[in-house]
């Protein structure tokens, strides 16, 4: 990169907050989608979102495109640098700078975690929603870009329903606030399209989340059956009749076998598993779990455990949320797919990605939100065999044909990112991702925030819309306006 | 400014684009705000909505777009209209998928039609706003309008999972999809939601639904002041309940708490609302008629012709911004009345009184409302109010944004011009 914008960069960030040397940039080369690595051209640790902006606005005025990063525990390579480009690594933005407890309000710096959220808050009786598997090392800046979701989504909703306000910076350098403290603040939905735009809009450096209080009863069971369609049967009975769990969870026997060998919950021997958890008020919850119970025992549940204690249901959940990891004791790669079905087509649709298994010879573990209808298949390969890791991918990318045949998604919370740009016009008509495009036009007319993620081919913005300015060849008497 | 001069040869025109016998010239029934539009158009397919945008883009002609007409006095006074397009003739429920708790209707539909299909599988589109029988599904996203059980289940753009919009230059373009959780692309449906019909015409959208709870219970407490009723608030957030609805009234001050589920857990949770609101008031539960009437009462706001601004505020600062408002009201001989989602911080004021007067009050009323804190943004009033003041507020510094979405998406400002938030 050019030595007088890499002075530049220093100037703004400091010795300390510059990444420039080759062997240090490899830290940063990918996000969790490791099969996609590209070393950026510096990396930036900005303090502060003077720093942020002083950096977009260098970026802005040279044009250089920037990146920026949270965690990096992103799937889908939505933070994977720009080789030419700037990264901007967000993880020294880690501040809580206001809990507002009577307002069920919290405002964060994008750095903090997950989980920090909620546990700076639990002692007074409060949570955040959001739960990704990852919430213990994955930031909120990187949740509000990915619109992350979690186990608890089916009742309480993505991350675009818990960010009441943001501030962030613009392309240009420009500071913006979207939102705000207070509900329904003037204006487009701004927020409502910044939340999951995968760091292609603006860099966020304050979020303001909605907090929600603990509720008063939770209680989680456990079903065994002998088949996934039966659990499947189990789910869209409990929809079915009415109830909307805070999460309906579903394993296969691949990902139960995983988990049992690395975390030891103690899950039964079984082909599927349902995890159900239903939370609320004391009666309701008790009413709802008896009827829970019975939808499970008339889908030929084999067994249920009900948690007793908070432990056991901790348990139960460690469990599930160790799926991932625990897949690497199972194969030694595995490729995470992230599609999302109708809850009603879940029977076809496993039934058609084990066919593909049978197939592909790789073995592919089920893991999913069964209320949602968000499936991660767990597609394994050995990267050591030649050819398998771009089997891997092919099988991975069928399953998202399966999806979109019944009318769902390529992705439900892992993004787009780079990974699946390409697979967005299976989706998406021409018309469709223009149209898209022209909110990155008003937002971003340089491409210069995170290109080449999302789209599989960049809108050309044309003028930049404003202010009438004479075009160089009106100038120069070569056209005139009409 | 449009070519074609006369309104004959302009409905000739328009109903090459939009379908014929779909475009008639306007009366005076289709006045809005004192504007007569040139023509109205309702197209029966969404390609001839499409094109009769298209064909008023090129033309350079302006459009208003009309669902139930329940809200078209809401925001800033209409402008010139050449073309009233009414989305009534596209009103179909498209898709209930019971199994899966979603649904695709046109935005045509209103609330109620689509509520009466969904109810055959006991769900419903979980929004309770004003006018359910005349309010269509398109106005309702538009202005992402709500009721007392936003409380629960959100606001529209929280309900929201996929769109179909024309765009002003005729293509029809989809956003989201039909699945509940998908994060493929940017989320315009939600920008559209709220957008009051400023950047395309929303043709159809799919929601997420809701089952319907099998019993209900509604708690009323009338209590002294206002003062009164805060802390009550306060006590029943913290609780452990989970009230579908949490709705303050006033004058008199008076509380409504609603809890929708199995009949033991409505039970249990109103006699448990009652005893601790008694602390504070007059606290009784009711049901059945009963209960359906103190709701019907507690919507009558909006049959009234009065001026009516959405308030909004941090849930803790509604009690010292309603006294403000209860101030100011009486310095400037206004009648006000209150009715709103305690809970949330969101109210519905009601002004009665001198026009001038009404402008002063909500100027005052907003200068206390620093941006992300708070707004007054008015929903209806007579167009000199609208006039006199901005109905919507200060935006703040994202409005530049908004502008630029606004040109990206209609250059030639056709759809709903001036109507948009801050005057898009």
């Amino acid at each position: 990169m050019d030595p007088k914008f890499l002075a530049e960069l220093e100037r703004v960030v400091g010795a300390g907050g510059i990444v420039r040397n080759d062997a240090e940039l490899l830290t940063y080369e990918s996000d969790g989608l490791a099969k996609l690595r590209s070393k950026p051209g510096v990396a930036v640790l900005p303090r502060s979102v003077v720093e942020v902006q002083r950096v977009l606005r260098l970026c802005h005025a040279t044009g250089v495109p920037f990146v920026a990063r949270g965690q990096g525990t992103g799937l889908s390579g939505g933070a994977m640098p720009h080789p030419d480009g700037v990264l901007i690594v967000m993880t020294r933005m880690n501040r809580i700078l206001e809990i507002d407890i009577p307002n069920q309000r919290i405002t964060v710096e994008p750095g903090v975690m997950n989980l920090e959220v909620t546990n700076a808050v639990s002692s007074d009786g409060y949570y955040y929603a959001p739960d990704p598997s990852s919430q213990v090392i994955c930031s909120i800046g990187g949740n509000f870009a990915e619109n992350s979701g979690g186990a608890h989504c089916l009742k309480y909703g993505f991350t675009v329903h818990h960010v009441l306000g943001v501030e962030v910076v613009l392309a240009d350098g420009e500071l913006i606030h979207v939102g705000g403290q207070a509900l329904d603040a003037p204006g487009l939905d701004l927020l409502g399209v910044l939340v999951g735009s995968e760091g292609t809009l603006a860099v966020a450096t304050k979020v303001t989340l909605r907090l929600l209080r603990k509720p008063a009863a939770v209680k989680t069971l456990l079903a065994a059956f002998d088949s996934t369609e039966a659990a499947g049967e189990a789910v869209s009975g409990i929809i079915g009749a009415g109830i909307i769990p805070a999460a309906v969870e579903m394993m296969d026997r691949t990902i139960i076998e995983a988990a049992e060998a690395a975390v030891h919950p103690n899950f039964p021997d079984a082909e599927a598993i349902l995890l159900v958890e239903l939370d609320g008020a004391e009666a309701e919850v008790t009413s709802l779990f008896t009827s829970v119970e019975q939808v499970c025992r008339q889908a030929d549940a084999r067994e249920i455990q009900v948690a007793r204690t908070d432990e056991q249901r901790a348990r139960f959940w460690k469990g599930r949320k160790a799926a991932f990891a625990a897949m690497g004791r199972v194969s030694p790669n595995y490729y995470v797919q992230d599609g999302v079905i109708p809850r009603t087509k879940l029977p076809e649709v496993l039934a058609r990605i084990r066919a593909l298994e049978v197939e592909s010879g790789l073995k592919i573990g089920n893991v999913f939100h069964a209320g949602d209808g968000n499936l991660h298949p767990l597609v394994c390969y050995d990267d050591r065999i030649e050819g398998q890791a771009s089997l891997a991918q092919r099988v991975a990318s069928e399953i998202l044909t399966f999806c979109l045949d019944v009318g769902g998604s390529i992705t439900g919370e892992h993004g787009v990112g780079a990974d699946k740009a390409d697979q967005m016009p299976k989706m998406f008509t021409d018309v469709d991702l223009d149209t898209m495009q022209l909110v990155r036009c008003a937002f971003d007319p340089n491409h210069l925030c995170n290109p080449g993620k999302v789209f599989p081919t960049p809108r050309l913005c044309g003028e930049v819309p404003g202010p009438y300015r004479e075009h160089p060849a009106e100038r120069a008497g070569l056209a005139e306006r009409f | 400014m449009a070519v074609v001069v006369s309104t004959e040869a302009l409905l000739a025109e328009a109903a090459l684009h939009s379908g014929a016998g779909t475009v008639r010239v306007a009366v005076a029934a289709d006045t809005i705000d004192g504007v007569r539009p040139r023509l109205v158009a309702t197209p029966t397919s969404q390609k001839g909505l499409a094109a009769t945008l298209a064909w008023a883009t090129a033309e350079r002609l302006q459009v208003l777009v009309r669902g139930g007409g329940t809200k078209l006095t809401w925001g800033a006074p209409v402008g010139r209209v050449d073309v009233l397009l009414s989305t009534t003739a596209l009103a179909s429920v498209v898709k209930h998928r019971h199994g899966d708790l979603t649904a695709t209707v046109e935005a045509g539909a209103t609330l109620a039609q689509v509520n009466a299909v969904l109810a055959a599988h006991r769900q419903w589109l979980p929004l309770d706003g004003p006018w359910p029988e005349q309010a269509t599904v398109g106005g309702i996203i538009a202005t992402n309008d709500s009721g007392p059980r936003r409380y629960r289940h959100g606001a529209p753009r929280d309900l929201i999972i996929g769109v179909t919009l024309a765009r002003s230059d005729g293509q029809l373009a989809k956003a989201g999809g039909i699945v509940v959780k998908n994060v493929a692309g940017y989320d315009l449906s939600r920008l559209l939601t709220g957008s009051f019909g400023c950047l395309g015409v929303i043709v159809s959208a799919t929601f997420k639904l809701a089952p319907v709870a099998p019993a209900s219970r509604t708690v009323v407490v009338d209590v002294e002041s206002l003062d009164a009723l805060f802390p009550l608030i306060d006590q029943l957030q913290g609780s452990g309940l989970t009230p579908s609805a949490l709705e303050l009234e006033f004058p008199p001050a008076r509380l409504l708490v609603r809890f929708e589920s199995v009949e033991d857990a409505v039970v249990q949770q109103a006699d448990e609302a009652v005893r601790l609101a008694s602390a504070w008031g007059c606290a009784r539960a009711a049901a059945g008629d009963a209960e359906r009437d103190l709701w019907t009462r507690h919507a009558r706001l909006w049959e009234e012709s009065a001026t009516l601004v959405k308030l909004s505020t941090l849930p803790t600062e509604l009690l010292p911004t309603l006294t403000r408002l209860e101030n100011l009201a009486v310095a400037s001989e206004l009648r006000v009345a209150v009715a709103g989602r305690a809970g949330l911080g969101v109210v519905v004021v009601k002004l009665e009184g001198a026009v001038e007067a009404q402008a002063r009050c909500i100027t005052a009323l907003r200068a206390g409302l620093p941006i992300g804190r708070g707004s007054a943004v008015i929903s209806r009033g007579a167009p000199d109010l609208r006039q006199r003041i901005d109905p919507w507020g200060p935006i703040g510094d994202g409005f530049r944004v908004m502008q630029a979405v606004k040109q990206r998406f209609d250059p030639n400002r056709t759809i709903n011009p001036g109507r948009g938030p801050g005057g898009l």
